[in-house]
């Protein structure tokens, strides 16, 4: 094969190439758009998938761009945590079939195409973001990945929609700010930007002031794209309004780059081993835990339901982050693993409810009374999300939260433990309220007990999405003994 | 001896299998009433064809998935399992015949049934749980299952009551899974396959943290005061689930759990070294006196039935605490005995409510004329409570006293006399009103209820009699008990 | 200490400006305003950048006939025009926005757009 050699590269190549060309493949015809873009990203999974079974089988590889070594040229690294890259090219690929007949229905024929070409760009940028090796690539990436974001925000016409996105875009600006100033620091200090040369070059001589403001910088700027609390502010909105397909993609990918981010910037520091990461980890391990409280509080409170789902985003990657900050190795495995499963999970109650809100046109949970009868498929499709998500076995959910929970305990903090569990219990109250509005209220419109199930193009993505809700919860021990010796990699040089 | 064997699995499966066929094809009554009553017979059947070898001592294992090494969801059928397995799923039968009949005018049936089989199922799975993950999954399980059949009327009150039933047995459901957590940290494991998993080096003071997470967990369910909120609450479910998930499956889970916790998690030899069950023996016992007390005052037939199962379930507490082999002894025949007597209890109290509409004590005055035979199941179910000889309330009364005596606490047996006194203040006056206050008005003919709700009166009280006569009743081997105290105290 | 300040008064320079843009994002309530802030701390940020690969005497580094060492180092200088294309698009975006904003509600002023909401 003449591309082997250009494999990884391709995985950002194909998509980028699909959908730059989108507009023009299609020539207004919306039908057209969709097909390609499908086809894309079929493909997209495809080259994903076989990088995936080279890292299980091999361990990390390299690309250098143009045959140039690093630290001069760009290197794409496939790591484990980069097998992510597999999962959003999966999740993308259920979003656009998805999104066929929802795009039909929710935008004017002449910007589907449009629509297309900016998810897809999305995509590239997240599994760009998720495969380089390179720190300034990380930056373009993932301004990629924003900018295509705030527009899909926008995308959906509703009336809060530009607000919504401009928030978003303020906030994300900002961010990525604050990590590009990040990496300019980092340069300066270290005179490279590939990672593993960084990670090299961190050595005892390199003074710790700057260091630390540089880090904190990119923590802070990786925290509001991750939409730890306080610095959700702009997420509940944005995904909410979005287009039910995007909100999947936002939600259970889009998010997770933040916390990606940190996941590479703590591979650079914990190899380098220079600073005292003992007080970052404090601040996250905190901010995790208030996160997964007042995310799960907030949500109690909505009756939309995609914003009930947003808020309860914000608690999951408070589950992320605080596993990223008790820093043990079960903890850090049940992280990484849960950024995996939230997205499946995720991914399958926004599609869902985009399919309820789909067909009833309704979306607080006071109107849907009764859905649950009217959509038997995509009632249990949201029931089996819901189920993962508060983490029951043997769903997705319960093993990253069980390895969470004793990372907590292998730490010496059994109260974040605790603080976990009763998170869970907090996330279980609100998708109660959910599932009895859905079966066991008085519908407020008769009409919704009866409405018939959603067209095959949305069920089908969203039952396969439940169905591996399922799965990864009976076979979950194969992500976690996938991600296991990226981890253990990651720790080696603390010491154990 | 361990033989690995489906059937673990097969009898929580078949109920499982049952609700899914229910909920398909539930909407025409035949199907919804075939599939149940048939596969409730088929269950008892499967943990019957066990009986024998679990009589033998053999015990069956079924490892059906493990997530990560040592986590996983897998079966087993000890001693202690296999008779709280028989007697859920042999209740299951009356009370699918009772509730079939009882339902009849009822709305959303098949939604009744559907999660009726699923609660059932949940019971038998956390009987024949192999781990705490497992027993932790079918427990959550169950308390979801029940809340449908709480809320079945749909009325705000119902929602009330099904609300508080969910916060309370949920936050119990995480202190259980806290506990489970904190249990696989300390000792790596968390089979329920050993009498006692943890040991002292773990540390004291994370050892009682331990002790009171699960005991708070499971003490939800199992109602232990101040956790017993909810009972009385959920009292609005109609009279089968009352019967069967409030006098059999949701508490005694509970129970069971606390069974579990005391004999196979910590050990009777670990806690006796640590002094831990003491207060809860005094918990048991308050619980034992205050929730009597109150059921004295209770008017509503179902409510005074609760608080009775509050107090109840803390003989079989109290009878775990003492840590001595007649207190274990008292404590599982107790799952029994309770369970006959107090289903009796809840089935009469459905079947004149049904039949008459009442459901008030005072409104109950020459009831026995219009009802004999049902009033008389009644009778001998308040013998037992009692704790008269010949009934089964009274075996585990005087294994609880010895278990007192034995462990030198003989104030419990105390607790016992007066817990007697308590229960004769409130049952008797409804036998006196039932039989010997004549009703106002016209003399009553004999109008007694339908057979379906009639003959599982009946046959459930005259198991009480075969409970309290004869110790080995072929269905509810006391052998098995014994069996499993032996194990627990390495016998 | 004021020393020190002046030796980088480059970065110095940057961080104020970076902190003007920062409040003004924060503080305007004017949404092209706040846009503008935004400008602001993009600027600080690539002038930081860029003063990081600056070399006393440098001389531009294309190769030809009379080039001469030493030269500035040609990498910030790459990194900021790719990231003054981020920026640029991403000011085109937030126009759009806010003109679409506009449109709809006849206002950019964030408190009356609350008010709306």
């Amino acid at each position: 094969m003449l591309l082997w050699p250009h494999w990884l590269a391709l995985v950002v190549v194909v998509p980028l190439a699909g959908s730059v060309v989108t507009p023009a493949v299609a020539r207004g015809s919306g039908r057209v758009a969709g097909r390609w873009a499908i086809g894309v990203m079929t493909v997209t999974f495809a080259i994903a998938i076989t990088l995936v079974l080279r890292v299980a089988q091999t361990g990390p590889f390299s690309y250098w761009f143009g045959g140039w070594e690093p630290p001069y040229g760009i290197e794409f690294r496939f790591d484990e945590f980069s097998a992510f890259s597999a999962v959003i090219a999966f999740i993308g690929l259920l979003a656009v079939i998805f999104s066929q007949r929802y795009a039909e229905q929710a935008l004017s024929p002449k910007r589907i195409p449009y629509y297309y070409c900016l998810l897809m760009l999305n995509l590239t940028g997240m599994i760009g973001f998720t495969v380089t090796g390179d720190l300034f690539n990380t930056y373009v990436f993932m301004e990629i990945l924003s900018l295509s974001g705030y527009a899909l925000v926008a995308v959906s016409g509703e009336k809060t929609a530009e607000m919504a996105a401009f928030k978003y875009l303020v906030l994300g600006a900002v961010s990525s700010l604050f990590v590009l100033l990040s990496i300019g620091m980092l340069y300066a200090l270290t005179g490279s930007l590939n990672m593993a040369d960084v990670s090299a070059r961190l050595t005892a001589g390199v003074p710790k002031l700057p260091l630390i403001v540089a880090l904190a910088a990119m923590t802070l700027g990786y925290m509001v794209k991750a939409a730890v609390f306080p610095l959700h502010i702009w997420l509940p909105d944005a995904h909410a309004i979005a287009p039910s397909p995007v909100s999947a993609v936002l939600s259970g990918l889009v998010v997770k780059m933040g916390v990606f981010g940190m996941l590479r910037m703590y591979q650079i520091v914990y190899r380098a081993d220079v600073v005292d990461l003992s007080v970052l980890n404090t601040v996250l391990v905190w901010l995790g835990a208030i996160s997964i409280v007042m995310g799960a509080f907030f949500a109690i409170f909505q009756d939309d339901i995609k914003m009930m789902l947003a808020y309860s985003t914000i608690s999951n990657v408070g589950y992320i982050v605080m596993g990223l900050g008790l820093a043990s190795q079960y903890s850090l495995i049940g992280a990484s693993v849960h950024v995996f499963n939230h997205a499946l999970i995720k991914s399958t109650l926004f599609l869902a409810a985009g399919a309820i809100i789909h067909r009833t046109g309704y979306r607080t949970l006071t109107d849907l009374r009764g859905v649950g009868h009217g959509m038997p498929l995509t009632g249990g499709a949201m029931a089996i999300g819901a189920i993962s998500i508060v983490g029951i076995p043997p769903t997705a959910g319960f093993l990253c939260k069980w390895y969470i929970a004793l990372g907590a305990f292998q730490a010496g903090r059994p109260f974040f433990g605790f603080a976990l569990v009763f998170g869970a219990l907090f996330i279980f109250i609100y998708y109660i309220r959910m599932v009895n509005a859905f079966y066991f209220q008085e519908p407020v419109h008769p009409e919704v007990a009866r409405i018939g199930e959603a067209p095959v193009s949305m069920l089908a993505p969203m039952l396969i999405l439940a169905a591996l809700c399922l799965v990864m919860g009976i076979l979950g021990r194969i992500p976690l003994s996938f991600i296991e010796p990226a981890v253990t990699r990651m720790l080696a040089t603390i010491g154990g | 001896m361990e033989v690995t064997d489906i059937r673990p699995m097969l009898a929580p499966m078949i109920s499982f299998a049952c609700a899914g066929l229910v909920f398909l094809m539930g909407k025409k009554p035949f199907w919804r009433n075939f599939w149940s009553l048939s596969a409730a017979s088929l269950k008892l059947l499967v943990v019957f064809t066990m009986l024998p070898g679990a009589l033998k001592g053999t015990v069956y294992v079924f490892r059906l998935v493990e997530f990560t090494p040592g986590i996983g969801l897998a079966f087993r059928t000890d001693a202690l399992g296999m008779f709280f397995g028989i007697v859920s799923s042999m209740l299951w039968v009356f009370t699918t015949i009772y509730a079939i009949g009882y339902m009849e005018p009822e709305h959303a049936q098949v939604r009744f049934f559907g999660f009726f089989a699923l609660c059932v199922s949940a019971t038998v799975g956390i009987a024949f749980a192999e781990n705490l993950l497992t027993l932790f999954l079918f427990y959550e399980t169950l308390t979801i299952c029940t809340y449908p059949l709480v809320i079945h009327e749909e009325t705000p009150e119902a929602m009330k009551a099904g609300r508080k039933y969910l916060i309370y047995t949920l936050t119990g459901g995480a202190f259980v899974l806290l506990g489970t957590v904190l249990t696989y940290q300390l000792c790596g494991t968390i089979t329920l396959s050993k009498p006692g998993i943890l040991s002292l080096s773990a540390g004291p003071a994370a050892l009682t943290w331990l002790f009171v997470s699960l005991i708070a967990g499971f003490g939800v369910k199992a109602a232990i005061m101040p956790l017993h909120g909810w009972l009385p609450s959920a009292m609005v479910a109609p009279t089968p689930v009352s019967a069967l998930l409030h006098a059999v499956a949701v508490v005694k889970a509970g129970a069971f759990g606390i069974l579990r916790v005391v004999y196979n998690v910590f050990g009777v030899e670990l806690l006796r070294q640590m002094h831990l069950t003491t207060w809860l023996a005094y918990l048991a016992a308050f619980t034992i006196i205050a929730a009597s007390f109150i059921a004295l005052f209770q008017d509503n037939f179902k409510r005074r039935l609760a608080y009775s199962t509050v107090s109840q379930l803390s003989y079989i507490i109290l009878g775990a605490s003492l840590l001595t082999p007649w207190g274990a002894t008292a404590a599982i025949v107790h799952i029994a005995n309770q369970a006959f007597s107090k289903i009796t209890m809840f089935f009469v109290a459905g079947a004149i409510q049904r039949k008459t509409g009442k459901t008030c004590v005072h409104e109950l005055a020459g009831i026995g004329y219009q009802m004999p035979y049902t009033m008389g199941a009644f009778t001998v179910a308040a013998l037992s409570f009692v704790g008269v000889p010949l009934f089964a309330g009274f075996v585990s009364k005087w294994y609880l006293s010895l278990g007192a005596l034995q462990s030198g606490q003989w104030w419990f047996a105390l607790v016992m006399i007066v817990s007697s006194l308590l229960n004769a203040g409130y049952w008797f006056p409804i036998v006196y009103l039932a039989f010997f206050k004549s009703p106002p008005g016209a003399r009553l003919r004999i109008d007694e209820a339908p057979w379906t709700l009639l003959a599982p009166t009946l046959i459930c009280a005259a198991y009480v009699i075969m409970l309290g006569t004869t110790v080995d009743v072929p269905a509810m081997p006391f052998s098995l008990a014994r069996a499993a105290v032996q194990f627990v105290f390495g016998m | 200490m004021i020393e020190a300040l002046w030796t980088n008064l480059d970065y110095a320079a940057s961080v104020v400006l970076f902190s003007i843009g920062l409040y003004c994002v924060i503080t305007r309530n004017n949404l092209i305003k706040k846009f503008m802030g935004l400008n602001i701390m993009e600027t600080a940020v690539f002038a930081f950048i860029v003063a990081l690969g600056v070399v006393e005497g440098g001389d531009a580094p294309i190769m030809g006939a009379d080039a001469s060492p030493p030269f500035t180092n040609p990498i910030p200088q790459a990194l900021i025009l790719t990231g003054i294309v981020v920026a640029v698009s991403t000011t085109a975006i937030a126009l759009s926005l806010i003109i679409r904003v506009y449109r709809q509600t006849g206002t950019i002023e964030a408190d009356e757009l609350r008010e709306m909401e």
